[in-house]
């Protein structure tokens, strides 16, 4: 590190003679970089948007109970204010028969007309309770066991399955971008192996002339730093048009979909696409160097041999 | 500077390279070692610049065993040589500034001084006037001079030429020698691997050694032979 301040320039303008001698191969690297962040992110993006929706639904998680109808106002205000206090309830709201109808009436839209072959309002007053998906189970069971409490309109079985799919979608997100986070990085490990393959005759001159291997190292960890931060900037071009596209085909038909705001999505994957693409760049390029430096000695002897 | 005790050097697959190799050259000293192709003048080159370590004997360069130094005391004694190899080894694509300057980045001196040594180098060797010259565009007889001026630029202890006479007609090979000979100083001591014997007949002060199927034969001082 004492020569790296020193020798910034020289390292640089290595760097720029590296990825000169070999543009067709700099540039295959950078587009293939580019593309493997490219499909992390969108990899990521699916994953992000998928938990926030799911997440929004599980938000929205409610039951409905009905209660007996001998029950006079002050028992109903009671009963509601000790759901309240069951852990896994967020909110419990009385609906009255009238605001029952109401929302009936906008839930059918043009055909609300049949509600009005009914004399009297066929809908009883019933307390919609928001909880958390992950109490569903242990939230049901106590309101059974009220007495005051006539049914319970769970949809457990949705619920439930709401929830294993949240938690299904986390589990293959993460094995999916670990899986490209993996593949990047042996991906990049192999282009700067690929450098040093190409650069050998120099690295076993330096070697000779004694210069140390975190000198002869540099360049080709600069070089994998910048390939990776331009291949992460490609992407995040790439990203941001592509999740543009998107949120256009959907938002328009499918507006119903609680997608997260496009701003805030793009603005964290491009930020994660600089770190992850600087991070892989250097871990890559040690990883490529170490199996490189491995050899390197043998590479020596053999040069000086073939010389013989 | 440099001690060879019962040295012996024998590659993996069973090739005795060197047989009992006694030696010891003091600083000031320019030695010549000459012999036919495959008589152990290459290996006994590739001892001193610590890429193969003697099966037997000890050998001391620079103040260190070499059987017992660590990859990093090899390479700190490295700085402290100055080798010329046979096909050069200069860097494509960059000047021969450039290729000078490399074997000096990583030592101490500053960015200014390093030029100016650079520049003095390759002006000493002849070449001022391709300091900027891409060393794929050089002849050969300038791509030797540019591995000449990047191997004395940092002023080693130990100059070695592994047979820098090779393409060259006598008038041109006794040239290269005395440019060599001519950064001989009492702290430098250079060593010059060559199959011309009949050229340095010429050269006084220098001592002679022959290689012959891996054994070292000392034949004392040129003007004794």
């Amino acid at each position: 590190m004492k020569y790296f301040f020193k020798n910034i320039g020289y390292f640089l303008k290595e760097v720029g003679t590296i990825l000169r001698l070999n543009p067709l191969s700099n540039l295959l690297s950078l587009v293939s970089t580019s593309l493997m962040f490219f499909i992390l992110a969108m990899m990521i993006a699916g994953w992000w948007i998928s938990n926030d929706v799911v997440e929004v639904i599980q938000g929205e998680a409610e039951i409905n109970f009905y209660y007996h109808e001998d029950l006079q106002d002050e028992e109903i205000e009671e009963l509601v204010n000790r759901v309240m206090t069951v852990d896994g309830v967020e909110t419990a709201l009385l609906i009255n028969a009238d605001e029952a109808y109401n929302r009936m009436v906008d839930i059918l839209g043009k055909d609300a007309e049949v509600l009005k072959h009914f004399d009297d309002n066929p809908f009883n007053s019933f307390v919609e309770v928001k909880i958390d998906i992950h109490e569903i189970d242990a939230v049901i069971s106590t309101l059974e066991s009220i007495p005051e409490i006539e049914n319970i309109r769970d949809n457990r079985e949705i619920l439930i399955r709401l929830r294993e799919m949240g938690g299904l979608i986390k589990r293959i997100g993460l094995l999916v971008v670990v899986a490209v986070g993996v593949a990047t990085l042996v991906a990049i490990a192999h282009i700067i192996r690929q450098g040093v393959y190409n650069n050998k005759e120099e690295i076993n001159t330096l070697r000779l002339l004694g210069a140390p291997e975190g000198f002869i190292a540099m360049p080709f960890i600069l070089e994998g730093l910048l390939l990776n931060l331009a291949g992460g900037l490609l992407a995040a071009v790439m990203t941001s048009f592509a999740l543009m596209a998107l949120y256009s085909q959907i938002q328009g038909p499918l507006p119903f979909i609680p997608m997260p705001p496009i701003n805030g999505l793009i603005k964290g994957l491009v930020l994660m696409l600089i770190l992850f693409s600087g991070t892989l760049g250097i871990a890559g390029s040690f990883l490529g160097l170490i199996n490189s430096s491995k050899k390197g000695k043998i590479k020596v002897i053999k040069a000086m041999e073939q010389k013989k | 500077m440099i001690e060879a005790k019962n040295v012996f050097l024998r590659y993996p697959d069973g090739t005795e390279a060197l047989k009992n190799i006694n030696l010891r050259i003091s600083p000031g000293n320019i030695l010549y070692i000459t012999g036919a192709s495959g008589s152990g003048k290459t290996s006994l080159l590739k001892l001193f610049m610590g890429i193969e370590a003697p099966t037997k004997g000890t050998l001391n360069i620079l103040g260190e065993s070499i059987s017992q130094c660590s990859s990093k005391d090899i390479q700190k004694i490295r700085t402290m040589m100055g080798p010329i190899f046979q096909d050069f080894r200069l860097i494509k694509g960059r000047t021969a500034l450039e290729n000078v300057l490399m074997g000096m980045r990583f030592l101490r001196f500053s960015t200014r001084s390093m030029e100016e040594m650079a520049h003095d180098a390759l002006a000493r060797v002849g070449l001022n006037h391709k300091v900027n010259s891409m060393v794929e565009n050089l002849s050969w007889g300038e791509s030797q001079r540019v591995a000449i001026a990047r191997a004395v630029v940092r002023k080693p202890s130990l100059i070695l030429a592994d047979e820098p006479t090779g393409n060259l007609d006598k008038e041109n090979a006794v040239k290269m020698l005395e440019l060599l000979s001519s950064f001989s100083s009492d702290e430098t001591a250079i060593i010059i691997t060559t199959h011309a014997t009949h050229l340095i007949e010429d050269f006084l002060d220098c001592r002679h050694i022959v290689m012959e199927a891996g054994n070292l034969m000392e034949k004392g001082w040129v003007e004794g032979v």
